[in-house]
């Protein structure tokens, strides 16, 4: 039982020998842990640096540091459970550093947390109560990975992991015991000796497991790029992407040294779940292995040994991976740097992408099309050109410009703007944004499209743009930055949303389950505009994977335009998911996921659900008067 | 091996083609453009006989200034040098004049094979290479989709009529003109741009080359194709109109 006193947990009046030995085990434990991490560190600080770097402003650091870090944020709401669990074991540690300086202080004899003094008292009873929460956090993590195990832990049992579990409730176990035995007494020696033990054998496995997370995660979300899938622009005449090692940069060899692989990428990735080669979290153990093993001055291929090139070409660029990291890797920059190191040096050889790339080097747009095309939809649907003095210009992009299911989407759209009287323009020519390009990693056609739109919007004196396509949205308002100023540009969710008020609604129960695209959700933050919209012509459903867990409709990156040849197809399992939601209607967003639906919908038959864009079921409530003027 | 490829800068695809106030050329202001289409597959050949057998590639285009950026687009793809012949008139040359200034740089190159495309997407005379080969005295072969390196010489797969294709061989140094569709060409990256820009571009101008002499051919007129429209509705039953559409497509457009 409790004393009536406590004399929490600390015994005094070690012998000489017992110091002594102390110090010798705690040395060596320090030095052991060195030995491993200082390789580790050699390696992260040899990188490269990173050009575009810059600490400041340190506000965002400092809050995305508070967020994730100390209030473990994402872990939680993204797992709410298991991320309690690990929060747990977190604060739990937080609480018991000082704990720990004292117990080795007391080692020495010099412990300085008195007992007996109040805030030594609250102290030990503080973390006492983190210790019982972090033993049972530790508990159920361990019950979860060796009972329950999820399967993107992978197949294999992580042995290390069951044993780190142990140390930590022997930890939390012996420190919590102490409560119960007298200062004085045989045990109290025993148990501060156990919890000595174990501290200093827990100490050398940090480094060399993924618990390397402990000391690098913190590091690792504080310096992260911070905005979602930033690209860095290439640095000089000899940077081509991520091709060796001497191309890794400092945050690319953090991030691999951070992986906690919890497999949370694994768990949301549209590649991963559909039978294909791509795997995030082994993309990123890939590249800790040939830091470990060749080093960040080698010259031997990222992509060969350790990493496959097929995989980095499964990537959707869905970016739930990214999202979902707690550690603040970023995958995006990583999958897409492996790219333009094989495409910019010519060494990835791929039918569809090269077909791809000389439409794009040739052409204006990525569906190989001519330009007329364009020219002869914008003559039928009498859309008038842009001039500067209307309010906004019509980004029409490759789908809206070329694609039949693209175009209806802006017929319609163009309906609702005559009807809510906004001005607007097309441009007399436009080139693809690059979007698919940029992904796929080949940065001269992506350059050289940039470059010749953002001329052809300087001449035009564009300021604001609206657009149908997502992808074109954020290529635009962010990817071109590298080359220029972009005008503002808006999704027509956004304007939709905007302008509902003044909208006719249908008095509808029609169930419509709204589709996430990824790059209006995870990459721009647009999840409520378009529901509203949804809202506004029926009953909006969700679908069981939505807001910035959305499942990918598998076109990004560049990947509608190339053959998808293994496992399921993304957009079939998706579109199941859709369907069984019971709904009459898909409400779309994005005319990259409307094109992969429909084909995945065709394959249904005829008890499928309609497949309509916002703007569609936004003209629909339009007066007859507001009729398209051609079909 | 040695090989030049002869290549041209035509308008891009995509690009809107305005004729020009004199009526016998195009408006060159603001015009995009790009490498020939049968050129493009010509340097892919020479590229990948580069590859298998080791040696050279040489560019050689006529025309003014714009043209370098044409060739850098073939070294940035794996040329190793260019020589640029400087002429402004190039559009005024017929056939004849341009594969005589073609000639005179490659003589000089004295190479094992001499590749072209087959016809120029602008002109479309399919005149130049043929003609090269003449001027050369060379032995040549038009149309080819496949070259290969034999001990005698070349081996090279040449398309006919109606799906035929015919297999000759024939001695080195020879004159190839290289229809489009036998290879798949490689896409430009940005490490061959950047490589580029250290290799060796020639200037040489027209008159270095030696006078020619007036066109044999003269360009008088060009127009914008007129457009008309010919649809017909088939009726009757799907087999009716089935069997109609067989008979116009065997007798009227002759395709079947």
């Amino acid at each position: 039982m409790i004393s009536s006193l406590p004399t929490l947990s600390e015994p005094q009046h070690f012998l000489f020998q017992e110091k002594l030995l102390f110090v010798v085990l705690a040395a060596g434990s320090g030095l052991l842990f060195w030995r491993r991490f200082s390789p580790i560190l050699t390696k992260i600080l040899a990188s490269k640096r990173d050009a575009d770097f810059r600490l400041f402003p340190l506000g965002r650091r400092v809050w995305d540091f508070f967020l994730e870090v100390v209030c473990q944020a994402k872990v939680i709401r993204q797992r709410p459970l298991p991320g309690l669990a690990h929060a747990f074991v977190f604060w739990g540690f937080c609480a018991f550093a000082l704990v720990t300086l004292n117990h080795c202080a007391v080692g020495l004899g010099i412990g300085f947390l008195d007992p007996s003094g109040w805030f030594g008292r609250f102290y030990f009873y503080f973390a006492a109560a983190f210790a019982v929460a972090c033993a049972a956090g530790i508990l159920g993590l361990f019950v979860r990975r060796f009972l329950v195990r999820p399967r993107w832990l992978g197949d294999k049992l992580s042995w290390e992991s069951g044993f780190i579990a142990l140390l930590i409730f022997l930890l939390m176990a012996t420190y919590l015991a102490a409560f119960f035995v007298a200062d004085t007494s045989a045990t109290a020696r025993l148990l501060w000796w156990a919890h000595t033990i174990t501290l200093l054998v827990f100490l050398p496995i940090i480094p060399h497991t993924k618990h390397l997370h402990l000391v690098l995660s913190p590091a690792t979300v504080f310096l992260s790029r911070g905005s979602f899938s930033h690209i860095p622009p290439l640095a000089g005449d000899e940077d081509f992407g991520l091709v060796a090692g001497t191309d890794l940069t400092r945050l690319v060899s953090l991030q691999a040294y951070s992986c906690v692989e919890c497999g949370r990428c694994t768990e949301h990735c549209p590649a991963a779940n559909t039978g294909k080669l791509l795997n995030p979290k082994e993309i990123i153990l890939g590249l800790r292995s040939y830091l470990n093993e060749c080093g960040p001055a080698s010259a031997e291929p990222l992509l060969g040994k350790y990493n496959s090139q097929e995989a980095a070409f499964e990537c959707t660029t869905c970016g739930a991976c990214e999202f979902q990291c707690p550690v603040g890797i970023e995958h995006l920059p990583i999958l897409i740097g492996l790219r333009r190191g094989a495409v910019n040096t010519g060494a990835w050889e791929d039918d569809y992408g090269a077909k791809l790339f000389l439409a794009l080097e040739r052409g204006s747009n990525a569906l190989g099309m001519s330009a007329t095309e364009r020219d002869k939809f914008i003559q039928k649907q009498e859309l008038p050109y842009f001039d500067g003095s209307q309010e906004f210009c019509l980004w029409l992009g490759c789908m809206g410009g070329y694609d039949p299911k693209g175009r209806e989407i802006v017929a319609d759209f163009v309906r609702v703007m005559k009807y809510l009287g906004t001005s607007y323009g097309v441009l007399r020519k436009e080139k693809c944004t690059g979007d698919p390009v940029r992904r796929l990693g080949n940065d001269l056609v992506y350059q050289q499209l940039a470059e010749a739109n953002l001329e052809t919007m300087a001449q035009a004196k564009v300021k604001k743009v609206v657009s149908i396509c997502p992808h074109c949205v954020r290529t635009i308002q962010e990817d071109w930055k590298e080359y220029g100023t972009p005008p503002a540009i808006e999704h027509h969710s956004e304007f939709l949303a905007r302008h509902l008020s003044q909208l006719p609604t249908v008095q509808s129960q029609e169930k419509i389950v709204y589709h996430d695209p990824c790059y209006l959700g995870r990459y721009r933050d647009v999840y409520e505009e378009p529901r509203a919209v949804v809202s506004h012509a029926g009953q909006l459903v969700e679908a069981p994977r939505s807001h910035e867990r959305s499942f990918c409709c598998g076109a990004g990156g560049g990947l509608a335009f190339l053959g998808e040849e293994k496992g399921e197809r993304v957009s079939h399992v998706r579109a199941a998911e859709l369907v069984e939601t019971g709904a009459g209607i898909i409400g779309t967003a994005c005319p990259f996921c409307n094109t992969m639906f429909r084909d995945a919908l065709a394959s249904k038959g005829n008890g499928a659900p309609q497949l309509l864009d916002i703007a569609q079921l936004t003209a629909r409530a339009l007066p007859a008067s507001a009729a398209p003027t051609t079909k | 091996m040695k090989i030049v490829v002869a290549i041209k800068q035509v308008p891009e695809r995509d690009a809107q083609v305005h004729i020009h106030s004199t009526s016998n050329w195009i408006e060159e202001e603001d015009m995009q453009w790009a490498l020939n289409e049968s050129d493009a597959y010509a340097l892919e050949e020479a590229l990948q006989l580069k590859e298998k057998h080791g040696g050279e590639v040489v560019v050689v285009s006529a025309g003014p200034e714009r043209v370098g950026s044409t060739i850098r687009e073939a070294l940035a793809k794996g040329a190793d040098r260019a020589i640029h012949i400087d002429c402004d008139d190039l559009n005024q040359r017929d056939a004849l004049g341009v594969a005589r200034l073609l000639s005179e740089a490659i003589r000089a190159e004295t190479p094992d094979l001499t590749l072209t495309g087959l016809q120029s997407d602008d002109l479309g005379y399919g005149q130049t290479g043929v003609i090269l080969a003449e001027l050369l005295g060379l032995p040549h072969a038009s149309l080819i989709l496949h070259v290969e390196k034999t001990e005698a010489g070349l081996t090279v797969k040449r398309e006919l009529e109606e799906g035929w294709f015919q297999t000759i061989e024939l001695p080195v140094p020879a004159v190839l003109t290289i229809q489009s569709g036998g290879n798949k060409l490689r896409y430009a990256t940005l490490m061959g741009i950047k490589k580029a820009k250290t290799k060796e571009i020639r200037r040489v101008t027209s008159q270095d080359i030696g006078k020619v002499a007036p066109p044999v051919v003269v360009l008088e007129r060009i127009s914008v194709p007129q457009k008309q429209k010919s649809t017909q509705i088939l009726g009757g039953s799907p087999k009716e109109a089935a069997t109609a559409l067989v008979e116009k497509l065997k007798f009227e457009a002759r395709i079947l």
